[in-house]
């Protein structure tokens, strides 16, 4: 069955990036494709169009602030809904990750409801 | 001719006078008689021409009132049927409250499901990533990923005791000065201060302490979990702060805590071993061997374990 959506997860944690997996895996019909960092996501990107991007912020070679803004300057994905996941103390760089286009945060500890219900809102899929 | 003679021979005419007058009577009495049944039947027709009114408007009324009375049926009808709707109206009215009781009962019931999956995917996701490596930065990397971004712990520490038993080390910690992170000593002098004396205790009796975690919680301890293997002492988990957004510690993080306790001990020690053998892994008649020795040894328990991870990992797990 192939999926109505996709979605690109871009973490460098394997643990937080399972856990990411596992609660997009609840969203119906949503094909999920992982990325280690931001050079991996672009990469990924450069291959395939994807409806929804979800990035951590602080990752080795290229941090989700850059990649923010170098997928706003693709025509491809200029307006594919973009949700940066942030721990604490980095309110400037939620601040800047909007500022740059991104669409929503997520806090870390993440919980799997608030994830699906985000992703939800900006793939207007219904409950 | 005979009524001539007659007339003629008896002479009992009346006289003409009396004739005349009885002439005048009878045509007077004819006149009001007639006049009198002209007006008699004037009279009548009158009567009847009133009475044929009063049908026609008695008529009509009965047919009004018939109206009326069927306007008044139509209306009882419809009031009927208002009852009747009414009382469709309130069954649906209740089908639809008991479809909306269950509506709400299975969507909490599904939110609550999905919470339950999340926390089992976020044990399995701990203790998976805890036990996919022997290598030990990567444990503690591990250790460090799960307390900070599952759990949402600030500021945590993770003692490990020395050989001797005698005082418990930091091997690794996060979001803390220096100074917070010194080590503890055990079964020394009574200790004063609150948070040494607790992972002192915790480690000793290894029953874990957890505060609710609240903001309103002043003690500077959030929990202090014993880490344990076979019923061996390790070490303690430390958990002083939490981010500032995770006001909190919910259910999913006492499941968590009782996880760790158990897997944080047998990840470091596996790989604690495993970084001070050759690294290489044992084929399986070294297992055989092993699990023979383990036999012979019967009820006695298993062997001691002498657990010295290496106190470098601190740092090139931070890299």
């Amino acid at each position: 069955m192939s999926a109505d959506y996709s979605c690109l997860v871009v973490e460098d944690s394997p643990m937080m990036r399972q856990l990411l997996v596992f609660a997009l895996s609840r969203v119906k019909n949503l094909r999920v494709t992982e990325a280690d960092d931001g050079v991996d996501g672009l990469r990924k990107l450069a291959a395939a169009k994807y409806d929804i991007i979800l990035t951590d912020i602080n990752m080795p070679i290229m941090d989700g602030l850059k990649l923010v803004k170098r997928v706003r300057t693709d025509p491809m994905h200029k307006d594919t809904p973009i949700i940066v996941i942030t721990t604490e103390g980095s309110e400037e760089d939620r601040q800047r990750a909007i500022h740059l286009g991104a669409n929503a945060y997520i806090t870390k500890p993440i919980q799997a409801p608030q994830v699906i219900a985000k992703v939800k809102e900006l793939l207007k899929i219904d409950r | 001719m005979t009524e001539k003679k007659a007339k003629s021979k008896r002479s009992d005419r009346p006289p003409t006078d009396l004739a005349a007058q009885l002439k005048t009577q009878r045509d007077s009495f004819v006149h009001t008689f007639f006049k009198k049944g002209a007006e008699f039947t004037e009279e009548l027709m009158r009567e009847n021409e009133r009475l044929r009114k009063a049908l026609g408007d008695l008529e009509g009324e009965n047919a009004s009132l018939r109206t009326q009375l069927a306007s008044d049926e139509a209306i009882r009808d419809l009031l009927r049927k208002i009852a009747s709707l009414e009382r469709e109206k309130s069954t649906l009215l209740s089908h639809v409250h008991e479809a909306e009781a269950v509506s709400t009962r299975f969507l909490s019931r599904h939110a609550q499901i999905e919470e339950e999956l999340s926390n089992l995917a976020s044990l399995h996701v701990a203790s998976y990533h805890l036990h996919s490596t022997l290598r030990l930065p990567l444990v503690v990397r591990h250790l460090r990923e799960l307390l900070a971004q599952i759990i949402g712990a600030r500021s945590f520490a993770i003692y490990v005791a020395d050989e001797s038993m005698s005082e418990l080390r930091p091997l690794a910690s996060e979001g803390l000065e220096a100074d917070k992170v010194a080590s503890v000593r055990i079964g020394g002098a009574e200790i004063a201060d609150f948070i040494a004396h607790t992972i002192e205790r915790v480690f000793l009796t290894g029953d874990p302490f957890v505060s609710d975690g609240s903001l309103a919680d002043t003690s500077g301890l959030i929990a202090c979990l014993p880490m344990k293997i076979d019923e061996k002492k390790l070490g303690v988990i430390v958990i002083f702060a939490l981010f500032p957004q995770k006001e909190q510690l919910v259910p999913a993080d006492y499941e968590l805590f009782k996880m760790l306790g158990l897997h944080a001990a047998a990840a470091l020690v596996g790989a604690g071993l495993f970084t001070g053998s050759t690294g290489k892994l044992p084929g399986v008649e070294a297992l055989k061997g092993l699990l023979g020795a383990e036999d012979a040894r019967g009820e006695r328990g298993p062997p001691t374990v002498a657990v010295t991870p290496r106190l470098d990992v601190d740092q090139e797990a931070k890299r």
